[in-house]
């Protein structure tokens, strides 16, 4: 392809000011959480903070209990993905390796469950959590979080990219469903599988309803209830610390990106859109 | 094979999971047999609003009485996220002993929330007078229903204040010594700052609650609530109320005035930007913390020379065990909580004011006032406190929605007072039927 | 391929049995108590017939939230399904140089938590104290109130969802973009097609698949996550110009402890979202073009 130097330039003109727009918020985040209180809303263009402080910082984890909200957090995420993973790993397959009556309706009511808005179900699962006795607990907030539509889906999806001739010879030799699916797909997919479940792990470490319906003590608070408490505590907001906690919670799901970019942002993309 | 026994392992870790929740639940109920009685304290006091100091009371209260003990639970989102997990709590059996309840939330916890007559507990314990003895009756009052039954003891007093920025008030040519009194006075002197400045200088809180804006109407005579035919009605459908409204709207039309979420507005006051901050006294400490200036405070302004009425914020302690030991006990708390030392900690830790009777007069809490001529103000407003309104009824908290959407309205400038407060009124009218 | 043995059946159990539990028993419950009037916790439950229903539809609150739910839908498509849709193009066909790195980039906003951007973007918003604010005050401008005017604050907290949501969709969008077939986009050129020719036969009918499933992930994920920012910023406010259908089954069900009613405003809402469903699948699916 010949390069147009004129539509080139303008064309990047307008993706990095688009970029800028994005990546502010980040730049102005971190920044705060180094400035002293007084100075944030001083200066709200400078970037820099003039005498760059980690009190803050300090503050937060002498203050509050960082390392149990960080360790609730990790768990309800860990224990989420995992189980995500398995029950779409093996619907999944299923939805790949036998053919049945049936089994378009089976997974459309599986993979539909997606377009299912979160707050028409909340109050029903509510109530339901609640006389299993698992409010307060984050059983509550996993049990509901199971399995994914999606999931679901995008396993079906990047199973099927693998030749049929594999599952026909597997099957030849009489191995089990789940001796092809461990043995035989999982190392084929395992990119995908990788990649899905960082996306899991993510969002569940970033989700905020649901667990803030069913976490109600403090010991039991993840960090992303934790953050709105610093805003609107009656006693009154504390910038500083909010952007410092604010920055401490961003920090899990930033470092996984960057270790695992590559698959994020070219295996599970191509799972994602064929078909 | 590898997976299935993974799988099997996975399936039985969920088993105890679910498993270890249940026996979460069932080992509480085991401590009645004990001789030391336990009771729960439930409250709203996050870590940077009090949790610090129940702690401590709680603490020193368990050691002090050998025979209870206190466990705190701390509950988020305030008022809002305690009747929540009440509710809960209430449905799996697991009821807590002493609670902190808002007062807007008073009706609401009496219709719905079963309790033994708190008088009556009181009696019990051998102190029927308690109440009587230790409150001024308008205080006393704060926490009755309006055919008067008593709900619970009032705890924690909170009421709207007006802060300013004398550094502004400088630089606009006001004396920072002579604060507005009145809100024809507010208005001026905003526009005077307008005018020198070139910013909105005054803000009025706006939570998603009516308070504020009950200290306005019934300042200026208006009323929230009627009892017309055994049926509640709207009472704010008057000219008073709309005047009273309104007088905040022309404000913000004329852009003297400032219309934003609250955290917007409390940020702009302590970034020196805001000059005139109408909110609870409940902010005092946070904002003479986070100001790099001189915070000062001065009494909820009038309308003219009507005297100014302002409703209670915070909350009061119901006892809600069912058992009689516990009862007692708590009763016990509810008095440790309430003695004269231990409300001048609570209210340093969180800076509500004392409901206590002469608490501006002796003892250690004087020492404080004397210290703050900020806190000394909005002791002054203390004969001035009346209920706040509670919007009774199934629909009650529907009802007060419908007030907080009219303020929007009303500031956004769309509709005028008077008209989105008839409109309002009859919303409401309909659904307290 | 295979007829499904016993073993089988034991693949789909996991997930059916919680799908059964945790998403079709709630829609159940959600019918049965829209029936009913309670408040979650008291023992009395009345039966009150269709009354919820006859109550909401009676209401003007009902048709603003759903006038407020199209606009969040439409601010929410043009910033993450449009936008995208135009960047991914110019990067997969304008530019040669800088795809990765762009990539990388805008995809960062979308690791963070809603909790995390509502707070960020309340100080963003601050209309006196802001950085917009400091910004406009260059030009001589007032900030406009955010968040405390209608329509602008349904934009306001779209913006929020937009900042979050680009660059995932972008990435995806950029995906389908570069897997079109190059040889067939070189084959048009040479017989002379223009740009715009080539956009509209080979790009976009190719991309279509993908650019359906962003477009179905713009409203139906969008919608659940404008309940983050309006729970923590507005509350449905200002004179219930946030609400939309998703928020008002929570405001119902936990804020006013209206059992019933919240319920019947969940049962209205999944009719909606199931017509949306068979409308993705009987319509929009004929119009694309599929590889295999």
């Amino acid at each position: 392809m010949k390069i147009n130097l004129k539509k080139e330039l303008i064309g990047h003109i307008i993706l990095i000011i688009s970029l800028l727009i994005c990546l502010w918020p980040i730049v102005f985040l971190v920044s705060a959480s180094l400035k002293d209180l007084n100075q944030i809303f001083q200066y709200p263009l400078n970037p820099l903070p003039e005498n760059p402080t980690l009190s803050n910082y300090f503050t937060v984890l002498d203050r509050f209990p960082i390392f149990q909200f960080t360790g609730n957090t990790f768990f309800i995420a860990i224990t989420v993905t995992i189980f995500k993973i398995i029950t779409s790993l093996l619907a999944g397959f299923g939805f790949v390796y036998y053919r049945f009556k049936g089994r378009e309706l089976l997974f459309n009511s599986m993979v539909l469950t997606f377009f299912i808005p979160m707050s028409v179900l909340i109050m029903p699962n509510y109530l339901l959590i609640s006389s299993l006795g698992l409010l307060d607990t984050p059983y509550g907030v996993i049990l509901v979080e199971i399995v994914d539509g999606m999931g679901i889906y995008l396993m079906r999806q990047t199973m099927r990219s693998i030749p049929k001739s594999i599952y026909e010879c597997a099957i030849l030799e009489g191995a089990s469903p789940l001796y092809i699916l461990w043995h035989i797909i999982l190392p084929l997919v395992r990119p995908s599988v990788i990649s899905i479940s960082i996306m899991f792990f993510i969002n569940a470490w970033n989700e905020y309803f649901w667990p803030l319906l069913i976490l109600k003590s403090k010991t039991e608070y993840t960090l992303a209830l934790a953050l709105p408490m610093f805003i609107s505590a009656e006693g009154g907001s504390e910038w500083g610390l909010a952007m410092a906690l604010a920055v401490l919670t961003s920090i899990l799901p930033f470092i996984l990106f960057i270790i695992c970019q590559k698959y994020i942002l070219n295996t599970f993309i191509q799972s994602g859109v064929k078909g | 094979m590898r997976l299935k026994a993974i799988l099997s392992g996975l399936f039985c870790m969920l088993a105890l999971l679910v498993l270890a929740g249940c026996g979460n639940s069932t080992s509480n109920s085991g401590s009645a047999n004990d001789k030391v009685v336990e009771i729960e304290y439930w409250h709203v006091a996050s870590d940077s609003f009090g949790g610090q100091t129940v702690r401590e009371l709680v603490a020193d209260f368990n050691k002090t009485h050998p025979n209870i003990k206190v466990t705190e639970k701390f509950n988020p989102d305030m008022y809002k996220g305690l009747t929540q997990n009440l509710q809960a709590a209430l449905a799996s059996g697991q009821t807590p002993d002493v609670v902190q309840m808002g007062w807007n939330f008073l009706n609401y916890a009496h219709e719905n929330f079963e309790t033994e007559n708190i008088d009556k507990i009181f009696a019990d314990a051998g102190d029927p007078n308690f109440i009587k003895d230790t409150f001024e009756p308008n205080i006393a009052r704060l926490a009755q229903t309006d055919n008067g039954d008593q709900v619970g003891v009032p705890y924690s007093l909170s009421l709207p204040v007006l802060y300013y920025n004398p550094d502004i008030f400088k630089a606009a040519g006001l004396d920072p010594n002579k604060p507005p009194k009145t809100w024809e006075e507010v208005a001026e002197y905003a526009k005077q700052i307008k005018e020198k400045t070139g910013n909105p200088a005054f803000f009025m809180q706006e939570y998603a609650d009516t308070w504020t804006n009950q200290a306005l109407v019934e300042s200026n005579g208006g009323t929230m609530l009627t009892h017309k035919d055994g049926k509640w009605q709207a009472g704010f459908d008057t000219p008073e109320a709309a005047h009273a409204y309104q007088v905040i709207a022309d404000m913000v039309k004329n852009g003297t005035g400032l219309h934003a979420t609250n955290e917007e507005g409390f940020q702009s006051f302590t970034s020196g930007k805001l000059a005139m901050v109408a909110t609870t006294i409940g902010k005092r400490a946070n904002f003479e913390k986070s100001s790099n200036f001189k915070v000062m405070t001065t009494t909820f302004p009038a309308f003219g020379n009507k005297p100014v009425k302002v409703p209670a914020g915070g909350n009061f302690l119901m006892i809600l065990s069912k058992d009689k030991a516990k009862q007692k006990a708590a009763v016990e708390f509810v008095k440790y909580l309430e003695s004269a030392e231990n409300l001048t900690k609570w209210d340093t830790g969180t800076g509500y004011l004392p409901p206590r009777k002469n608490m501006a007069q002796e003892g250690p809490y004087k020492k404080l006032i004397d210290e703050n001529e900020n806190i000394k103000k909005a002791m002054e407003m203390l004969p001035n406190v009346t209920p706040w309104v509670s919007f009774p009824g199934q629909n009650g908290l529907q009802a007060e929605q419908v007030l907080i959407d009219a303020r929007d309205v009303i500031l956004n400038g769309s509709k005028t007072a008077s008209e989105a407060l008839h409109e309002a009124a009859l919303k409401i009218n309909d659904l307290l039927k | 391929m295979n007829r499904l043995s016993k073993s089988g059946y034991l693949l789909f159990l996991p997930a059916a049995f919680f799908f059964s539990v945790f998403y079709y028993w709630p829609l159940l419950v959600n019918v049965v108590l829209s029936f009913f009037s309670w408040n979650m916790v008291s023992s009395k439950i009345k039966f009150v017939g269709i009354s919820n229903y006859t109550d909401i539809v009676q209401t003007a609150e009902f048709y603003s939230v759903i006038v407020n739910t199209v606009l969040f839908v439409l601010f929410l498509l043009i910033f993450n399904f449009v936008l995208p849709y135009i960047y991914s193009y110019i990067l997969a066909y304008v530019l040669k140089y800088g795809k990765n790195l762009y990539k990388v980039f805008f995809f960062m906003p979308s690791l963070f938590s809603l909790s995390v951007a509502s707070i960020l973007f309340l100080w963003i918003y601050n209309p006196l104290a802001g950085p917009i604010d400091a910004i406009l005050q260059m030009f001589g401008l007032d900030s406009p109130r955010w968040l405390k005017e209608p329509i602008l604050v349904i934009f306001s907290i779209s913006m929020i969802i937009a900042w979050k949501v680009f660059g995932y969709n972008f990435i995806l969008m950029l995906a389908a973009m570069m897997s079109v077939s190059k040889e067939m986009i070189e084959a048009a050129r040479l017989e002379g097609a223009s740009d715009w020719v080539i956009l509209r036969k080979i790009i976009i009918p190719q991309t279509s698949s993908s650019a359906i499933y962003v477009f179905v992930i713009t409203v139906v994920f969008g919608l659940q996550y404008v309940m983050i920012p309006v729970n923590i910023l507005t509350q449905g406010g200002p004179n219930q110009g946030s609400a939309n259908l998703v928020y008002v089954i929570y405001q119902y069900a936990f804020v006013f402890y209206q059992v019933g009613k919240s319920a019947a405003y969940a049962v209205l809402t999944m009719l909606l979202f199931v017509i949306f469903a068979w409308w993705r699948n009987k319509v929009l699916d004929k119009k694309v073009y599929y590889e295999n």
